[in-house]
């Protein structure tokens, strides 16, 4: 399993790389904007995007938007503070599998990346 | 300032810290800011813009900064003014200030600026002429840090 954790904070990547490697995904590569995540999508293979909504240069939900406009179909997790119920639909309806509001837990963000990648059930 | 703005955002405080670091906080009275010098600090800085607007600052003495910074990063900090500690004191501030502009449910959403992070000493917090600033020093078992918020309608 490949994540890539798209976050302008290194204390948030940090955070979810740590969370992900207690369900067994320590191949991870880091973003730190949206143009990186797109640049990083189109060269490389991954089963697993976790995504930040408010970033410098190019927002997560622009980001999003591009990856699924190009046919780009990785599993997607918002990991995001935007936790307006619009925001949520306006994921959901650009193609994001999964939503998390920022506080969460290493516990809350394992469950959610088991959600989209049921192979990791049982981690 | 509507009082009444200040409650999602000290709930969103204690909601961060507890989720984040596991570390409950305990709020004291709210008071007026002072714009007085505050001695060596961390200032977290970031605006909120929409229908409602404002800004939001959580400033930490050094000490508060450092154990909550390790504390996310599950690791021992030694120097405040490093990138570890103002990423994560920024972060904090981003998550206080999202969770807060949430329970406004404001159609479209409010909007949050990217977060900005002031170190150093004697320095002032100039607030303009008008605005009325909220301060609510919060208490917690890793140290002292203090909210303070000018919030309302555009």
């Amino acid at each position: 399993m490949k994540a890539l954790v798209v976050d302008d904070s290194m204390t948030i990547r940090k955070i979810v790389i740590k969370a992900l490697n207690t369900i067994g995904i320590t191949d991870v590569a880091e973003a730190g904007d949206g143009e990186e995540c797109v640049r990083s999508v189109s060269t490389a293979e991954y089963d697993i995007v976790l995504l930040d909504w408010n970033m410098p240069k190019m927002t997560g939900i622009d980001a999003l938007k591009t990856l699924r406009e190009a046919g780009k179909k990785v599993p997607v997790i918002m990991v995001t503070t935007e936790a307006e119920k619009s925001r949520v639909i306006e994921a959901i309806k650009t193609g994001a599998n999964e939503y998390l509001i920022k506080p969460f837990s290493p516990e809350q963000l394992a469950a959610k990346v088991k959600n989209v990648l049921p192979a990791l059930a049982g981690a | 300032m509507n009082v009444a703005y200040i409650n999602p955002f000290v709930e969103a405080v204690d909601n961060v810290f507890r989720t984040m670091i596991d570390v409950p906080t305990t709020r004291k009275s709210v008071r007026m800011s002072s714009e007085n010098g505050t001695g060596v600090s961390l200032t977290a800085i970031i605006g909120i813009t929409g229908e409602f607007g404002g800004v939001v600052v959580l400033r930490f003495p050094p000490t508060t900064a450092l154990a909550t910074a390790g504390k996310m990063l599950g690791t021992t900090l030694t120097d405040s003014a490093s990138p570890e500690v103002t990423d994560a004191i920024a972060e904090l501030a981003n998550m206080v200030a999202g969770s807060a502009k949430a329970k406004f449910e404001q159609d479209p959403p409010l909007q949050l600026g990217l977060p900005t992070v002031v170190h150093g000493s004697n320095y002032r917090v100039r607030y303009p002429t008008r605005s009325i600033w909220l301060e609510v020093p919060f208490e917690s078992a890793i140290g002292d840090f203090a909210l303070e918020l000018t919030f309302g309608s555009a």
